[in-house]
């Protein structure tokens, strides 16, 4: 047998050219977009004009301002509100399509149930929280139907709860899904033998239960952190100009070409956002439980 | 056992919860029956009636209320979600392809994309149309700087949805073809997309959907004209009427109508799949 | 050797800690059938896609008529590879699924030559009249045999076959294992067949391959294997003779029965006596025999088409079981629960040992 051609290995340029396109896209589209963000932030603005000198003074004005410091804490308040709001409100419900319904078909169709609503444009299902709060809106008409109330609950509208019942609303299916998930990957045999054990439900729940669900908890709590955080449509239509969240602060200094202090919130935006996130992600090591 | 008591309450719980899911779609709905052009977007209902409906399309003789400024906009958000859609679906194609190898970087490159997906449009929006305005210093356009970052934005689930469908794909078919003699690219032509093609269909309608109801990156980098939800946004200052809930209920509607063909289509290749595999036990 | 069709050399492959081929060196030459004998994780099918060019050795070479086709991908081999579970385009005909590599492949042929070769190889195949049907309209041994036309419609030198008898029921097995031999004569192209029975390997091959945990133990015709396994581990696959542990010792054999001067042993790792199912003799407890005997009680037989198999339990609880060819005559009967003397000449006896030389 000759030895004349050693055959060699081969470069491979597939996988460098199926993934060119699309991380030239990111690149260009996602990353250099941050970025700009933090520049602007630091450039000299005048009334109308903006430079791109180096300065401070647009951070100065962010910090020394109460209504803009205020809408950091609105918005970091307003967050771990529904962020606990989304996980009560979700949490049974994930237990009993995740955990309690046997048949998967019937779990599907459940999901799939939740999930509908959401083929509404979102704008148009904020709309629709209005005349469910307002004070001659849906809520209070039927309760003072039932003779619950005399008078109608006028805080339902344009407050800082109608943002908080109308986010929870829209953001809880997020919640339920992950939970769903994981609560569906137990193993029955687990609860059964802690059962045959003599453990009572509350133990079960505290000790196996919520445990297994964490990675699930933990991914919902990003998806629903990351939506709330980044919001502004909600609060702008729900509470009239009352919450205003960082989200909003961005908005009207665009709308007013503030750029480098709508950049100065956008990067405080990022940073909150960037230490929620890699707080969840110490919790649970997701890659292993995934 | 506790069970036993414990079902039955949480499936009325599950029911509240529903109740509270759909608590502003069926009052929306039921707004949208409204008397008009009278009628306000708030109860009680005066009288029930199409109205609504009817000036959506034009169909009533003119009142005070102006018609939704819709129609533009929906052509304009309709080419967008086209035009992402294509796009986000083919780098998904191409991206999940590559991953079915393994290589170096494959973490980065995975994080970078679902990166995508997980910054807020307001920032994203924010960042592109400074990046338009102050340093490219072009114009921000629907069909530019949106379209931009609406592939941004739905790349990473169209992406997703690929992976997870060729994760579960044969590749001994491929394999077969190779040893056939058919060139790689040529297999992924004629073997393997035509296998994976309903993954793909499903990824398209993701992306369409997502980037049709698109609206805080589109708020900032469409520029001047208006795609739907930002028209919609409009009107959220100035007084709203029942009109725009009638459009809502239509366009759920017609969002289910897509869905259940979609379904349908995937429940009968999904049925044709089962009789193969039935087919192979009778040998 | 310039008769040889492919060469392996020193093929080593891993997968983390696992080493599936260690120092793989074979000769296969044209024209012959082979079969690769080997438990599950023996290494078998890893060897087989080495050769087809799916996977790619950490080291050593593969040849291929005199080519060094190491790095080559697989499209440009030009071997065939006949799958398990055969690995039909499910969105295509029978006829479009043997004519694909005529079609789509490196020398694309027009449509009505691609048409009139593929109902040539469809017809060898047998599945005349079938061409227009879809891939699930046909049976489990209809797709094997479009599987195999598919492969053969390219004319290749060389054919892989990865267990492909093993996805259809006994009778279906029987007869392709005849049709497989068949068409590989007719065209006069190298099989080489994987599989996990050791009935099919010794039925199919010219030569035997037999493999465990990444190594060749041992090569050879079927024929040799069969009656001379070159160690333990072989004639525990083989599943065709009782081994009994025991010590070699100054050119004697001590088991469990007794002990039994041996002839010639071949070196191995422990001590082994084999004998060969249909080389046990059963005579009755009460008989006086000279030679190696084991007291035993009768369990229950086995039909299995051309022999019986006995089974017989020792006072040990061991099963040591004699096979009787029905070809040799009609079968003894033998009362279950009862006591027998089983016995053999010494001379067939296969001796492992590690004093042997």
């Amino acid at each position: 047998m000759s030895d004349a051609t050693v055959s060699v290995p081969r470069k491979d340029w597939t996988t460098r050219l199926l993934l060119l396109p699309g991380v030239i896209w990111m690149m260009l589209f996602l990353i250099t977009p941050i970025l700009m963000i933090v520049y602007v932030s630091f450039w000299t603005q005048t009334t109308f004009n903006i430079s791109p000198d180096p300065t401070l003074d647009s951070w100065k004005q962010f910090f020394s301002s109460t209504t803009y410091v205020g809408s950091l804490w609105t918005t970091i308040r307003i967050w771990l509100i529904v962020l606990a709001t989304t996980f009560i409100v979700g949490y049974p419900t994930a237990l009993f399509v995740g955990l309690l319904v046997k048949s998967k078909t019937l779990s599907t169709v459940l999901l799939v149930i939740c999930v509908i609503p959401f083929w509404t444009s979102f704008l148009i299902r904020v709309l629709a929280w209005r005349p469910m709060l307002g004070k001659e809106g849906a809520i209070n008409i039927i309760l003072q139907k039932f003779g619950i109330i005399q008078q109608p609950i006028e805080v339902l509208l344009f407050t800082e709860l109608s943002v908080i019942i109308g986010m929870t609303q829209i953001y809880c299916v997020f919640m339920v899904g992950p939970i769903a998930f994981m609560l569906a990957r137990i193993d029955r045999n687990i609860i059964e033998a802690a059962r045959d054990l003599g453990a009572g439900f509350g133990r079960i729940f505290w000790k196996i239960i919520l445990p297994l669900s964490l990675p699930g908890v933990v991914v919902g709590a990003i998806f629903v952190s990351v939506m709330v955080l980044g919001e502004f449509a909600t609060s702008g239509a729900l509470s009239g100009r009352k919450v205003n969240l960082l989200g909003n602060i961005i908005v009207t200094q665009v709308g007013s070409l503030k750029w480098a202090m709508a950049s100065v919130v956008g990067v405080i935006l990022t940073v909150v956002m960037g230490i929620v996130i890699a707080g969840f992600l110490r919790i649970v090591d997701l890659k292993r439980e995934l | 056992m506790e069970s036993r008591v414990l079902k039955p309450i949480l499936a009325v719980y599950v029911g509240a919860f529903l109740l509270f899911l759909y608590g502003p779609f069926v009052v929306l709905t039921i707004i949208s029956f409204q008397q008009g052009p009278v009628g306000g977007p708030q109860f009680p209902i005066i009288e029930w009636s199409t109205y609504w409906y009817r000036h959506l399309f034009g169909l009533v003789p003119p009142s005070r209320i102006a018609p939704l400024p819709l129609g533009d906009a929906l052509v304009r958000s309709m080419t967008l979600a086209f035009m992402t859609m294509i796009t986000s679906t083919v780098l998904g194609v191409m991206a999940a392809q590559a991953f079915r190898k393994r290589f170096k970087g494959a973490n980065i490159v995975f994080y970078l994309i679902v990166l995508g997906m997980m910054v807020p449009g307001v920032l994203t929006g924010l960042g592109t149309s400074l990046l338009a305005n102050n340093i490219i210093g072009i114009e921000r356009h629907w069909y530019t700087t949106a379209f931009a970052t609406h592939v941004v934005y739905t790349f990473p689930f169209a992406f997703l949805v690929m992976l997870a469908i060729l994760n579960r794909f044969d590749a001994s078919v491929e394999e077969a073809a190779w040893s056939l003699g058919v060139s790689p690219v040529t297999t992924f032509r004629r073997v393997t997309f035509p296998l994976i093609f309903p993954g793909v269909l499903s990824a398209m309608l993701f992306a369409f959907t997502l980037s049709l109801d698109e609206f805080p990156r589109t708020l900032f980098a469409s520029g001047r004209d208006q795609t739907l939800p930002l028209a919609i946004y409009g009107t959220f200052s100035v007084e709203i009427h029942p009109n725009i809930f009638a459009f809502g209920v239509l366009t759920t509607l017609f969002s289910f109508a897509l869905l259940s063909v979609y379904g349908i289509l995937m429940a009968l290749s999904v049925r044709r799949a089962r009789k193969m595999a039935m087919q192979e036990d009778i040998a | 050797m310039e008769t040889a069709v492919f060469r392996l050399e020193g093929v080593t492959k891993r997968y983390g800690d696992l080493v599936a081929l260690d120092d793989v060196t074979l000769d296969v030459r044209v024209n012959e059938y082979v079969s690769f004998l080997g438990p599950s994780g023996s290494g078998k099918t890893t060897l087989l896609r080495v050769i087809a060019g799916f996977e790619t050795p950490d080291s050593g070479r593969v040849f291929f008529e005199g080519r060094d086709i190491t790095h080559v991908p697989s499209h440009e081999r030009a071997i065939g590879f006949v799958f398990q579970n055969f690995a039909l385009f499910p969105h295509l005909t029978v006829i479009k699924n043997v004519g694909f590599g005529l079609t789509y492949g490196k020398k694309p042929l027009p449509n009505a030559e691609v048409d009139k070769r593929a109902r040539e190889v469809i017809a060898m195949v047998g599945l005349a009249g079938m061409e227009d049907r879809g891939v699930d309209q046909i049976s489990g041994g209809q797709r094997q045999r479009v599987a195999l036309a598919r492969t053969l419609a390219m004319q290749p030198k060389l054919v892989l076959l990865d267990e492909p008898l093993g996805a259809l029921d006994a009778n279906l097995r029987g007869r392709m294992r005849n049709e497989l031999r068949a068409i590989r004569e007719r065209l006069g192209v190298t099989f080489l067949h994987v599989t996990g029975s050791e009935n099919e390997a010794l039925a199919m091959g010219d030569r035997v391959v037999v493999l465990d945990r990444g190594r060749i133990i041992q090569t050879g015709a079927a024929d040799d294997v069969y009656s001379a396994p070159a160690s333990p581990d072989v004639a525990h696959f083989l599943n065709r003779f009782n081994l009994f542990d025991g010590t070699l010792a100054g050119g004697n054999f001590t088991g469990p029965f007794g002990t039994v001067p041996v002839a010639a042993a071949r070196k191995s790792d422990r001590d082994v006596y084999a004998v060969r199912y249909d080389r046990m003799r059963v005579m009755p407890a009460s008989a006086a025999a000279h030679g190696p005997t084991l007291k035993a009680t009768f369990v229950a037989s086995e039909y299995l088409g051309s022999s019986i198999m006995n089974f017989f339990e020792t006072g040990d609880g061991r099963v040591v079981e004699m096979e009787h060819h029905l070809s040799l005559g009609a079968p003894d009967i033998y009362e279950p629960k009862q006591d027998y003397l089983l016995t053999w000449n010494p001379d067939q006896a296969i001796v492992f040992g590690r004093e042997a030389r």
